[in-house]
């Protein structure tokens, strides 16, 4: 038995083997990968193909007769003469003069509801718009009823006994009867991008959700990121090292760690129960996701002052600068692109959440559009789980568009964080 | 325990860390603590910091030991000796640098204007507008080469106007012989610079403050030969305005910049005289050792 006689002999012997298993890596690691892709498009294609059809809606061309005598009787004009006349009315006047072969209670009933029951309102603004126009026939554009826009948009088999559909055939008559006439058309879905929640589909918006959301992540915003940053350079340039300052940091991680809703619930007992805050505001959501985002931002703002070089600090500290002048003249510049970057991403997070809000009622049925912190608002991921519990087909499609409008928000975020970081980064 | 551990040592654990770092001298370097008290003459006719009984440490480990020196003024004082020997944190206790770092713990008197730096009315921040300082690593700030001479004069308010802080960019950049290199350049960063460049530049820095003492810790360890010699002429000419104080590992440097040397040993000064005299005629055995280069 003798030792090879170069070293080179060893080394090739292994080298076969060493490749080999540096080829497997590599493709366990493309293969990894490719997994998460696969996923990945699997959640936006499910997302996208259940929610690009709530950026549309079916909309009905009704012949109205603005009737002065309905209306405005005696030719004032007044604003709230015109709010006082039965809109409603008119439009069920003008679907009878279409139908007039329908007459029993039943089918009339049946008749209207296949206009949106949002139609009034709709005529109601724009007679008051348009005052001019009454005593005119209009050609009026209103929303068609859920069941017509899913019946257009394909969601209901029309082979289907008629007692296991939503949809009866004289309905399904009554629209084919308005296609061939050309007075169905699907119009880009404004309603779901400018309203606020509504209990019918085709008036329910996410504009109450994205105001309450904005609202929310204003108020965390303002309070996670001066207080985040405070203490991250208190602890890291200011305080000494011993062991309440580490007892401090300990606790810091652990708090990152908490689930979300935990803090909903301190935030229930805290801001409700004892100061007293209104239920379902922004402020109080805003400062649940204060504490919940906290930790994120001290912990990702000690990493970017750690990564200052000392070098800086010396040099500043050097030619006689005070502390706080070294750390607001020449650290905190160096540390800003991390900190956004890392409050940006808590904020991210911020905006995806729902659970602690759950507990401090931002889960209610809220119709108006919040107009300040105070009053009773949603978010955007709440609205979209308060969607996804309806049971209107409906309101599948528009579950899947939040969730789009969401993560569009969120990927908006991100590539802001990227953007700064970039922007920012300096060299030394 | 044979030896003698010196008055001034006032805790039970930092006596016990000195006599652990005075045994290992004593095997490795068979010198008795006895034998290595300062040799030399540590007075300056015209002294501008008097330091007495220096010991500093750093947490358990004593890593000064009652060091006595004077700094006279305008000249130009040599700091030399083996890796850790305590040179550079001699220089950095002349304008408080050893502050930031947790656990060092400075006794005895830096005197400087009649006041201790190291007494309870020194105020660090007048200190160090005194007392500037040139580190190992050239370390301008990432701004540009303008913003880095004017940041001492602002923040200390040298300058009552826009013309006065220019004023005083330019006469720093002159005095640092970068002038010529950077003058149509001054909006460019200061970390765009060469090597020797950025460290005239942290001179210019440093003067820009008018102190009365430069400490510069090994300024010139980064830098290749050329930019060396550079630096080497610069702190000649700035012997007229300043008093400097320079930690060197190049013997030849203390030799061509310095009038006077101080020779560290493991914490303790061994010996302080003319640069003439040290280089040529040792008075100690480990001084002699150093620079005949039997260790170091």
């Amino acid at each position: 038995m003798g030792l090879p006689k170069y070293t080179t002999d060893i080394v090739r012997a292994g080298l076969e083997k060493r490749y080999k298993r540096e080829a497997h890596f590599r493709r366990l690691g493309v293969a990894a990968i490719v997994a998460g892709l696969i996923f990945l498009s699997i959640l936006f294609v499910s997302i996208i193909g259940n929610g690009y059809t709530a950026f549309w809606q079916t909309f009905i061309q009704l012949e109205v007769h603005l009737d002065a005598s309905e209306i405005d009787p005696e030719g004032t004009r007044e604003q709230n003469v015109l709010a006082a006349a039965n809109y409603g009315g008119l439009v069920k006047q003008s679907l009878r003069d279409m139908f007039p072969e329908v007459e029993s209670r039943r089918d009339k009933r049946k008749l209207y509801s296949t206009v949106s029951s949002g139609a009034s309102y709709m005529l109601e603004d724009y007679v008051k718009a348009n005052p001019e126009q009454i005593g005119n026939t209009i050609q009026f554009w209103v929303p068609a009823d859920d069941d017509i826009d899913m019946l257009m948009k394909g969601h209901f088999d029309r082979d289907k006994p008629e007692s296991e559909r939503r949809i009866k055939d004289d309905q399904i008559a009554w629209v084919d009867k308005l296609v061939a006439e050309g007075r169905v058309e699907s119009r880009f879905n404004t309603i779901f991008f400018t309203a606020g929640d509504s209990r019918d589909p085709e008036l329910a918006g996410i504009w109450g959700a994205a105001t309450g959301s904005f609202l929310t992540l204003i108020v965390t915003l303002l309070l996670a990121f001066p207080l985040g940053v405070a203490t991250a350079v208190y602890l890291e340039e200011f305080a000494p090292q011993n062991k309440w300052t580490d007892l401090i940091e300990v606790n810091i991680n652990n708090l990152a760690a908490v689930p979300s809703i935990v803090f909903g619930l301190l935030g229930l007992a805290v801001f409700i129960n004892f100061i007293g805050m209104p239920r379902s505001a922004p402020l109080v959501g805003g400062l649940v996701l204060t504490l919940m985002t906290l930790p994120t931002i001290i912990i990702a703002s000690r990493a970017a002052l750690k990564s200052v070089p000392p070098s800086i600090r010396e040099a500043a500290l050097g030619v006689g600068a005070s502390k706080m002048q070294m750390v607001f003249h020449h650290v905190l510049p160096l540390a800003m692109p991390g900190m956004l970057t890392g409050t940006i991403i808590g904020m991210a997070q911020a905006l995806g959440e729902s659970a602690p809000l759950l507990m401090i009622g931002m889960v209610a049925f809220i119709v108006d559009v919040p107009g300040g912190v105070m009053d009773p608002s949603t978010v955007l991921p709440v609205q979209i789980y308060l969607w996804a519990d309806s049971p209107e087909r409906a309101f599948v499609e528009r579950t899947s568009g939040a969730i789009m409008v969401l993560l569009a928000f969120l990927i908006t975020m991100n590539a802001l964080a990227v953007f700064l970081r970039k922007k920012f980064e300096r060299r030394w | 325990m044979t030896f003698q551990i010196d008055s001034g040592i006032d805790l039970a654990g930092q006596e016990v860390g000195a006599v652990n770092s005075a045994d290992t001298v004593a095997k490795s370097d068979k010198v008795n603590r006895d034998d290595r008290k300062t040799v030399g003459e540590i007075n300056h006719p015209d002294p501008r910091m008097t330091c007495r009984d220096v010991n500093v440490w750093y947490g358990d480990k004593h890593a000064i030991i009652d060091v006595n020196l004077d700094i006279g003024k305008n000249e130009v004082i040599a700091m030399i000796g083996p890796s850790g020997c305590g040179k550079s944190t001699f220089l950095r206790c002349l304008n408080r640098m050893n502050d930031t770092i947790d656990g060092c713990r400075v006794t005895g008197e830096m005197m400087m204007d009649g006041n201790n730096i190291y007494g309870k009315g020194m105020d660090v921040v007048l200190l160090r507008a005194q007392v500037g300082m040139v580190f190992q690593k050239p370390n301008p700030f990432p701004k540009s080469i303008f913003e880095n001479v004017a940041y001492g004069p602002r923040i200390h308010g040298l300058a009552a106007n826009k013309t006065d802080i220019e004023e005083i960019v330019v006469t720093s950049l002159q005095r640092a012989g970068l002038w010529d290199e950077v003058k149509d350049y001054l909006e460019e960063p200061g970390t765009g610079l060469s090597g020797g460049q950025q460290q005239r530049l942290c001179i210019a820095r440093a003067i820009a403050v008018n102190p009365e003492v430069v400490l510069m810790d090994e300024p010139c360890s980064a830098l290749d030969p050329i930019a060396t010699a550079k630096i080497e002429e610069l702190i000649d000419e700035l012997r007229e305005h300043y008093t400097i104080a320079i930690v060197t590992h190049s013997m030849q440097q203390a030799a061509r910049v310095s009038q006077r040397t101080a020779y560290f040993h493991l914490g303790d000064l061994i010996e302080v005289g003319s640069t003439d005299q040290v280089f040529t005629n040792p008075k100690h055995q480990l001084t002699e050792d150093y620079i005949t280069g039997r260790f170091g």
